[in-house]
């Protein structure tokens, strides 16, 4: 299947031409950007970025475990220490807290990799060093016989330069 | 119609040549270039003071911790006092990177990188502290809860052990704040480089390629690293303030002590950021970046919280005096006219005197004024923890036992290669990663591109004005 990629200046162009491709029936839309932008979020994906997920369940996992841990723990020795009962809540907060940070931090870091589908070892056929630089591009996959159409979309909505990608 | 041309996978994958590039790529790539000789020697001269005090600190583990100048009753004395002083500088990155970013404060997005860095090496150097102090170092492991014959675990009723979670948290969480900050602009650098740089950023950016949905997917994850570091930075000294707080010496014993210590710690870390990053944008011409209207700002948070410090250093001693509590009178009296006279009065001085020119408008854009300035409050900080421990602990409540203290030339060696060590990561860092978050400063710039005029800067500076 041909991929064709138009190269953007502004990003509104590319949001723009992107709903115009989907209103078209050409759901197969990657889009490339140097920078995060708002109006871009939710070309690909309307729904809100499944992160949250990740640091919610590793936050709760690390309260857990912070009281689990120093109140299992305190059960081998019972020792009465400063005048506190042997498993004492408001110490063990502290380390329940920082391990709520912790595991929290490294599942919304895990949530990055798994959501972004990162690490990626090949880069994409469409992919261009420009896109790092000032340019964005928008990847749009067709038939053999709507390359002609997709390509006057995107330079309908602006896009300074079509490429050909035989993917 | 024709069809577009096609384009060879190959000739795209080509690094970029530099005449295609944006301006930003261009001038903060430029930073990793070939290092110059002033670069080299500066190198050099830090490798060697941590060698020096690497040497030191086996020498000490060989003949034990008498080499310092411990002796009855000071037992905490430079080591804690420089963990303290660098845990706090490590402070200001996340301020900068989450605290400012929660309160969208755009300002931040050309000193947040390199001041998130300084965190990471900050907290490198701070967590050695406690490993050198400890004496018997191949022990640290002690500090632990880990599975032991006799089930015995860690006092999770102490303070050293929060501060163990407490410090390694933070330790974790700056470092992938850090690197999920990095990964888009190690993908620039990967695009525009050969050798074993490509190798190497083509394995750190782990195949970025900024789709929309890996773009969604890190906004989310900033948002939420802000988030959660947030009540993590303020945690951190707090809790390292409860060292000193939670136990019963008289100038420790203090309510205060963690509003106290974080306002210090943000303070020490502002003003370490600008001693660094005053030179370095001189050096390598970063101005179009890092304006004066960024120095600015960061005066006016150190001297809010230099008037919080310098708040703090009166109530302490209201307290002392109101508490009626002999002893507490007594620490404070002679922390100010005993034999530790002059650490005190330099702390005050640095701290609460000297950050008061930045009410000046002139005085706070004047860069000399402000690198002096900040260069005095790294000085005062140190000495207000050594003000702190040491002279608390060297007065304590029985006048039999109250002691001296002097720092042995064992523990100076390890506190100036303290300096060697942050100073050597901050030097490589400037040569392998950016030193400014190109994709934070390239995101205002297209805006600005787009929206002519528009508020590209708060508080009414226009694009022309700051550039």
């Amino acid at each position: 299947m041909p991929t064709l990629v138009g190269v953007f200046e502004q990003p509104a162009k590319v949001a723009e031409a992107a709903k115009r491709l989907r209103d078209r029936g050409y759901a197969e839309l990657q889009v490339y950007s140097p920078v995060p932008s708002h109006e871009l979020d939710h070309v690909i994906d309307e729904k809100p970025s499944r992160v949250r997920v990740w640091t919610l369940v590793g936050g709760l996992l690390g309260v857990t475990a912070g009281y689990a841990l120093t109140i299992w723990m305190s059960t081998n020795w019972k020792l009465v220490v400063g005048g506190k009962p042997w498993a004492s809540i408001p110490p063990y907060t502290i380390i329940a807290f920082e391990l709520t940070i912790l595991l929290g931090g490294l599942a919304t870091l895990l949530g990055l990799l798994v959501v972004g589908k990162l690490p990626r070892f090949r880069p994409d056929p469409a992919y261009h060093p420009r896109f790092s630089a000032e340019d964005f591009g928008l990847v749009v996959s067709c038939e053999e016989r709507d390359v002609a159409e997709v390509d006057g979309l995107l330079r309908a909505h602006q896009a300074k330069e079509v490429n050909l990608v035989e993917g | 119609m024709t069809p577009p041309p096609a384009t060879s996978v190959a000739a795209m994958m080509r690094p970029l040549p530099a005449a295609e590039d944006s301006r930003s790529n261009r001038d903060i790539l430029a930073v990793m270039g070939r290092p110059t000789l002033g670069y080299v020697a500066l190198l050099l001269l830090v490798v060697s003071a941590v060698a020096w005090a690497l040497g030191t600190f086996v020498y000490q583990t060989y003949v034990g911790l008498g080499v310092a100048g411990y002796s009855h009753p000071i037992f905490w004395g430079v080591y804690i006092v420089t963990f303290v002083f660098w845990v706090g500088i490590a402070h200001a990155g996340t301020l900068i990177s989450a605290i400012l970013y929660l309160f969208r404060a755009k300002w931040r997005n050309a000193i947040n990188r390199s001041a998130e860095a300084m965190t990471v090496f900050a907290v490198a150097t701070a967590g050695l502290f406690p490993l050198i102090h400890l004496g018997r170092v191949f022990k640290f492991y002690w500090l632990l809860p880990y599975p032991n014959q006799r089930a015995l675990w860690v006092n999770f009723k102490s303070p050293l052990l929060w501060d163990v979670f407490a410090v390694s948290t933070y330790a974790t969480i700056s470092t992938v704040f850090l690197y999920v900050g990095l990964i888009p602009d190690i993908a620039i650098a990967r695009d525009r480089s050969t050798g074993w740089r490509k190798a190497l950023y083509s394995v750190l950016a782990l195949g970025w390629q900024g789709t929309s949905p890996q773009w969604k997917a890190h906004n989310r994850t900033v948002l939420h690293l802000s988030g959660l570091a947030t009540p993590l930075v303020l945690s951190v000294h707090s809790v390292v303030s409860w060292d000193f707080a939670a136990s019963i010496v008289p100038g420790w014993h203090a309510t205060i002590f963690a509003p106290y210590f974080v306002a210090g710690a943000i303070f020490s870390g502002f003003a370490m950021v600008l001693t660094v990053m005053i030179p370095v944008r001189r050096i390598y011409g970063l101005e179009r970046y890092i304006t004066d209207y960024h120095f600015e700002n960061m005066t006016r948070f150190i001297l809010l919280t230099s008037l919080i410090v310098g708040y703090a250093y009166g109530v302490e001693y209201f307290i002392a005096w109101y508490s009626g509590v002999e002893a507490e009178r007594t620490s404070f009296w002679l922390r100010a006219f005993g034999p530790y006279w002059l650490s005190a009065w330099i702390m005050i001085t640095c701290n609460a005197f000297v950050p008061q020119v930045f009410w000046f408008k002139r005085l706070r854009t004047h860069i000399p004024t402000i690198f002096v300035v900040s260069v005095l409050i790294n000085v005062g900080m140190w000495f207000e923890r050594y003000v702190i421990i040491v002279t608390s602990l060297s007065r304590e409540y029985n006048p039999a036992v109250w002691g001296q203290y002097t720092p042995s030339w064992v523990e100076l060696s390890i506190l100036a290669g303290s300096f060697a060590w942050f100073s050597m990561f901050f030097l490589i860092f400037l040569k392998i990663f950016p030193v400014i978050a190109i994709n934070e400063v390239k995101e205002l710039e297209i805006h600005e591109k787009e929206h002519p005029g528009g508020e590209y800067w708060e508080h009414g500076h226009t694009y022309e004005e700051v550039h």
